[in-house]
Parts: C-alpha cells; structure tokens; sequence
C-alpha cells in the first residue's frame, strides 16, 4: 500500500508540474538532504478507507515561481493570493491521488487545503515521506494514513 | 499572458469560450495585484464578479452539451465539477457583499481561481479533447 500510495503522489506531481507549469525535468529523492529557510506548509486531510493527511511543503521562492509561471506576474512576498493558489495546486494532486486510488471496493475523499504544520503527535500505520525536485525548485510531501 | 495556444480542444466554440475566460480572469487579476487603493479597484471586481457568474454558466453548458454531443465517458464527474466551481463563485460572490467587500476575500479567490481554471483548461479539459480524438469524434458536425 505503502509503494502504491507513495507512487500515486509522485505521478500526480509529475502530472501536475508538467500540465500546469510545463516542466517535465523532475527528479524523486528522499528528504533526508531537503533544506529551506522559509516555506508554505499545506496540509490536506485525507478521509474514507484510510485516514490521516498529507502535508505538502513548498518552499517559499518555489511558490512565487509556480505562481509567477501561472500568471504571467511578479510575485515578491508570499501573501494570501499566493498561498491560496498553492494550496489549490496541493488540492489538486492530492485530488489526482484520490481518484487514482479509488475503486469500486475502496473509497477516499479529500478535505480543503489548510495552511499549516502536520500534527507529530499523531502516529501513523502507513508513513512516507519523498522530496520531488524541479527546475523552479523542490517540494516535500509527508503522507500519514491510518485504516478506517 | 495567462492564455497558452497548448489549452486548445480544437473545439472552436469551447476554445473561444476559453479564451474569453482567460482574457477575463487576467484582467481580473491585474485589477486585483495591482497597487491602487482597493475602493478604486472595487468597480472591476464587482464587475468581473458578476461577469463570472454569468458567463462561467453559460461556458460550462455549452462545454457539457459538447460532451454529451460526443459521449464523453466523463460527463458526469465533469459536470460536478462544473457544479463545485460554480457553488464556490456564488458563495464568494454572496460573502464579499456580506463582508463589506472585504480585500483578503478576493485575493484568496484570485489565487484559487488561477490555480483552478489552468488546472482546468490545461488537464480535465484536455482529456475531453484526447477522447474525442481518439473515437474521432469532434462534436463540430464533420
């Protein structure tokens, strides 16, 4: 389930960078060598068959550069149009995820992004955690899920 | 510029309707980042609001007419999308008059719908135009 979930969340990203941003130069690794000063932290809750979330952390000059691909525009600070447009790109991957994992026996379901910092004192059953790198920059993903 | 020649159906109805709404939600956009005081920005986007209820109505039918023209397998899920789009734009639209027009309401609604309508055009509406090329069906009455 691990490998199955850890995959959907990968190809999503991939999907997404590629459709939205036009970059297709990504690369997986673990988060062990992940640094950044500053980021935006969104977490997606995830309900159904399994239960628990996934916390997406953009880094800060990664985000303006997502927003600026998207809109033509130049983004200095993040503010509150930038976080929500971030944190609808991490409602769709996880939207992607969802409905790849679905099928007639398994149902999952996505709760609004909301801004903020993964719950450590919740453990898990099922735990992964992968960094994915871009041209504009990386994001990391911690998956936290328990059975229903 | 928001609009990219690679978010075309080669449905020239859906394309243009596209269009439109890019060229709208960029000018929208502007309106919204830019430096002016936000009482002289408000006419805009009390304008472009109203626009956006209208029109993403009318676009959304006609885009889900062209799928049932063509039996696109995804008709159904598509259309609640449709739907959810549609609910968030009325309930912004009903909380900004109940907020006072309030600014930060409008620049999270700015961030979403960019994200959304790119994600949109660019990924669910596509797979309408992969399928209709792959059945060789267009819906355009060739």
């Amino acid at each position: 389930m691990v490998d199955e979930l850890y995959k959907a969340f990968v190809d999503s990203t991939y999907n997404v960078f590629n459709l939205m941003f036009n970059i297709s130069d990504i690369s997986v690794h673990s988060t062990e060598n992940f640094t950044c000063d500053d980021e935006i932290d969104i977490v997606v809750g995830i309900v159904g068959e399994l239960q628990g979330e996934v916390t997406y952390r953009f880094p800060v000059a990664t985000s303006l550069s997502m927003v600026n691909i998207m809109s033509g525009m130049e983004f200095e600070d993040v503010d509150i149009f930038v976080t929500s447009a971030i944190s609808e790109v991490a409602n769709i991957i996880s939207g992607n995820v969802v409905t790849a994992l679905s099928d007639h026996t398994k149902k999952y379901d996505i709760l609004p992004p909301v801004q903020g910092k993964p719950d450590d004192s919740k453990e898990y059953e099922i735990e992964s955690s992968c960094c994915v790198s871009t041209s504009i920059g990386g994001i990391c993903l911690k998956i936290g899920l328990n059975s229903a | 510029m928001l609009w990219k020649d690679a978010y075309e159906l080669g449905v020239p109805q859906i394309d243009a309707q596209h269009k439109e709404l890019f060229r709208r939600v960029e000018a929208f956009l502007q309106v919204v980042r830019s430096k002016d005081a936000w009482e002289e920005k408000l006419p805009k986007i009390n304008e472009t609001l109203e626009f956006m209820k209208g029109y993403v109505v009318e676009h959304f039918r006609d885009e889900e007419e062209y799928q049932k023209k063509i039996n696109y397998p995804g008709y159904e899920a598509h259309k609640q999308i449709h739907i959810g789009m549609v609910d968030y734009v009325l309930e912004v639209s009903k909380q900004f008059e109940e907020t006072n027009y309030n600014e930060n309401l409008v620049q999270q609604f700015g961030g979403k719908l960019l994200s959304w309508l790119i994600n949109h055009v660019a990924a669910e509406d596509q797979r309408i135009a992969d399928y209709a090329k792959k059945e060789e069906v267009n819906g355009n009455g060739r």
